[in-house]
């Protein structure tokens, strides 16, 4: 029978991201971030998107070679790297059999995807590109995770409608208090191609200020984003042995559902606390009159603090709420517990206790 | 928590395969023998291999409230329907429960190269609705909305090892709590990205596979669907519940050596089956029949081979091994809940499966490599292998309901 630690100290000892705000290792710095033109591809006009600027991944992380990847690989592997190096492991001194990767994607490597349906428009289904489809796979990038870190733990690939960064998170404590890994890279994430960006206009789901040169207006608009977040999670007694090791934050518990009652079921997650800060992550929906910060509200009450969805976390729709928590563990340092919630209408909703040390 | 509590047990299995809707329709199909495998048909302009698809007279749904399905979610609903068909559907734990759905293919079945000139202009013409299908989660989704629980919704994307990791993680979510039962499972559906791809990759045998064959030229492709009512046996007894199996042990592993390519040794696979009988608390002499992999190409081939010289080694007597790939071809993200299924019956029935066409086996000592008529024997614990692109592996462990 599997080993089974309900209670086991969980901690966020690593962070890492590629983002808008450039890849970066630890905590966000805290400056303003502009909605870019989107020059990619030829737009009918004006079209606008949080964007990841263009690097090189070996400068960041030397001895990476993304030649052939996705850019999700790509980022992937750059944000799990500067997570593992901000949690001060080393990875030659532990037993890497132990150590999961668990990635969460809504659209995986549709980059690749488009790319192999184009070698197919161009040469007919016989003549497609062999580079190409492996790379196309959900898990490609955190098998690239795995390979470039041989990492030879469960490696999970995982995608939820509306909460798969929150999904993957719950997952990978999963894992550690199964005694199933001893420690846990989760990434979350994805890119914006063409097809997507032009996805959500046939959807009419963009905000007006992607048409225009207007800064994003506080409300419920929603513009794209793209960019891959990164942590590392390890059971409490496992980082306090290591002396330059920090803790961003514990991780208590967690539940997701698809529909139900999410206020009965969160307070008796919560079991009487009330949570001091409550991040509410944006499913496309960055306000503080979105329905998730109004559930917020009735979980909370008036007297806790209540964080609306961050515009660039909000456009990553599916798998942004690693940004979300490392936005607000960069923007709002506190202590005490932490409420990161998610809901939507058609999706259910999403909800994780964790405590700011 | 109480072994009770701990104890996770198999109470629905509902399939969807190229032999038609159910367990009973398999398990004939594959008791008789019958192989499932034919020549290709209008799959694209050129493509001349060998597939196995689900025929037309299993009518499939065609969409659902919110969103359109795409053919691999109505392979997925109708196998979810088909393991729940005898459960009382309104009671509170079953609109609690939670799905875990494995895909690779998922909606790609509804798109085609017209998207890549223009997106806007194919999403005009209907590619819109068709392109809602795309996400993975869409497949846990449409499951999920189908049976109308409201638990957590997972999908999960790891290649050809997909399948049976919903299975493990469904298995961890009931022990988190997450829900009073979980249906993991896994759907995928033929179409032009796939077969091109893996031909593209000289992966395909143009004629019926022969998994484990000296003469093994690669795999064929599949499709289909299969959905397990997993619950812990404390659910499942105080619902009075027909307990179909126990699922003693399972475990993840990856190989961290090759995007694509197997490491040779099969250390990977061998320390996750290792780890799933630990888990399990069986010796590698316990384990009565492993339901492998077995794609039929020759590197996964030869390195699985290794993997059961590790994994068993020390056993009094070689561990007898099948891949029921050459029955019905390999099903992708569906595979490895299909041979779940499989393995299910094997417990069940006491049947070991052969592998079909299987002539020549690869040498190795270690394994008795099952090949003709059906073996009978009583078969208390059985292995189920999965392995995929980028170097996952799962091991799944069935135990005897009378266990």
């Amino acid at each position: 029978m599997t080993p089974n630690s309900p209670d086991l100290p969980i901690t966020i000892t690593g962070i890492g991201s590629v983002s808008p705000y450039g890849p970066l290792a630890g905590l966000i710095p805290q400056c303003p971030v502009e909605s870019s033109a989107i020059t990619a591809w030829t737009t009918a006009g004006l079209r606008r998107a949080f964007l990841v600027k263009p690097f090189r991944p070996a400068s960041v992380v030397p001895g990476a070679k993304t030649r052939r990847l996705d850019r999700l690989s790509a980022w992937a592997l750059v944000a799990s790297s500067l997570a593992i190096q901000d949690a001060g492991i080393d990875l030659s001194q532990i037993d890497r059999s132990r150590v999961a990767v668990v990635f969460a994607t809504a659209f995986g490597c549709v980059e690749l995807t488009e790319a192999f349906y184009q070698s197919a428009a161009t040469n007919g289904w016989s003549g497609t590109d062999p580079i190409t489809f492996p790379e196309t796979l959900a898990n490609a990038p955190a098998s690239h995770v795995s390979l470039f870190h041989d990492l030879r733990g469960p490696n999970l690939t995982v995608s939820s409608k509306g909460f798969a960064g929150e999904s993957a998170l719950i997952q990978a404590a999963s894992l550690l208090r199964h005694g199933q890994a001893d420690l846990a890279v989760v990434i979350a994430g994805d890119t914006l191609t063409r097809a997507v960006y032009e996805w959500y206009e046939a959807a009419d789901l963009l905000s007006p200020a992607c048409y225009n040169s207007e800064p994003l207006p506080e409300g419920c608009d929603f513009m794209p984003s793209e960019g891959v977040a990164a942590l590392v999670l390890e059971p409490l007694g496992r980082c306090e042995i290591r002396s330059e090791a920090r803790s961003y934050a514990h991780f208590r518990s967690g539940r997701w559902a698809a529909g139900g009652q999410p206020v009965e079921i969160i307070r008796q997650m919560l079991g009487g606390s009330v949570p001091s800060l409550t991040v509410c992550t944006g499913n496309g929906a960055p306000c503080a009159s979105s329905p998730t910060a109004a559930l917020a509200r009735e979980i909370v009450g008036h007297a806790a603090a209540i964080v609306p969805p961050h515009a660039v976390a909000a456009g990553l729709v599916n798998t942004g709420a690693l940004l979300h928590l490392i936005l607000a563990l960069s923007e709002r340092p506190s202590s005490g517990q932490t409420l990161l919630l998610g809901s939507s209408g058609d999706s259910g909703f999403a909800a994780l206790l964790l405590e700011l040390p | 928590m109480t072994d009770i509590q701990k104890t996770i047990v198999v109470t629905g299995v509902g399939v969807v395969s190229p032999y038609g809707i159910g367990l009973a329709c398999l398990q004939a199909g594959m008791l008789a023998g019958k192989c499932c495998l034919a020549p290709a048909k209008d799959v694209y302009p050129g493509f001349a291999g060998t597939t196995a698809p689900v025929e037309a007279c299993v009518l499939l749904p065609d969409e659902g409230s919110i969103s359109r399905y795409s053919r691999t979610d109505r392979l997925a609903v109708v196998a979810a329907r088909n393991a729940v068909a005898d459960f009382d559907c309104e009671s509170s734990a079953f609109r609690e429960s939670g799905v875990v759905m494995a895909s690779t293919v998922a909606g790609l079945t509804e798109i085609d190269a017209g998207i890549v000139p223009d997106p806007a202009a194919w999403y005009r013409r209907g590619g819109l609705s068709r392109a809602t299908s795309y996400p993975v989660a869409h497949v846990a989704d449409a499951v999920g909305e189908h049976l109308g629980v409201r638990g957590p919704r997972c999908a999960v994307s790891v290649a050809c090892a997909s399948g049976a990791m919903a299975i493990a993680l469904g298995a961890n979510l009931l022990l988190d709590g997450a829900a009073p039962m979980i249906f993991p499972g896994g759907s995928d559906a033929l179409c032009p990205f796939t077969l091109s791809g893996f031909n593209s990759l000289q992966a395909l045998d143009p004629s019926p596979c022969r998994p484990f064959d000296q003469n093994r030229k690669g795999l064929n492709l599949g499709e289909g669907s299969a959905v397990l009512v997993l619950e812990t046996l404390a659910g499942a007894t105080a619902r009075n519940a027909n307990v179909l199996a126990v699922l003693r042990g399972w475990a993840m592993t990856n190989d961290a050596f090759h995007p694509t390519a197997p490491q040779k040794e099969g250390n990977g696979l061998a320390e996750c089956m290792r780890l799933a009988m630990e888990m399990a608390e069986a010796g590698s002499d316990e384990i009565g029949y492993v339901n492998a992999h077995g794609t039929g190409t020759p590197l996964n081939d030869i390195a699985e081979a290794n993997a059961y010289e590790t994994a068993f080694r020390g056993r009094s007597r070689p561990v007898p091994v099948s891949s029921t790939k050459s029955y019905f071809g390999h099903c992708l993200g569906a595979a490895g809940a299909l041979e779940a299924a499989i393995t299910i019956i094997a417990v069940r029935c006491g049947a070991l499966f052969p592998t079909l066409r299987l002539t020549e086996p690869i040498e190795s000592p270690g394994v008795d490599w099952l090949r003709g008529e059906v073996r009978r024997q009583p078969l208390p614990l059985a292995m189920s292998v999965s392995a995929g692109f980028g170097g996952s592996n799962t091991a799944l462990i069935f135990g005897s309901a009378r266990s």
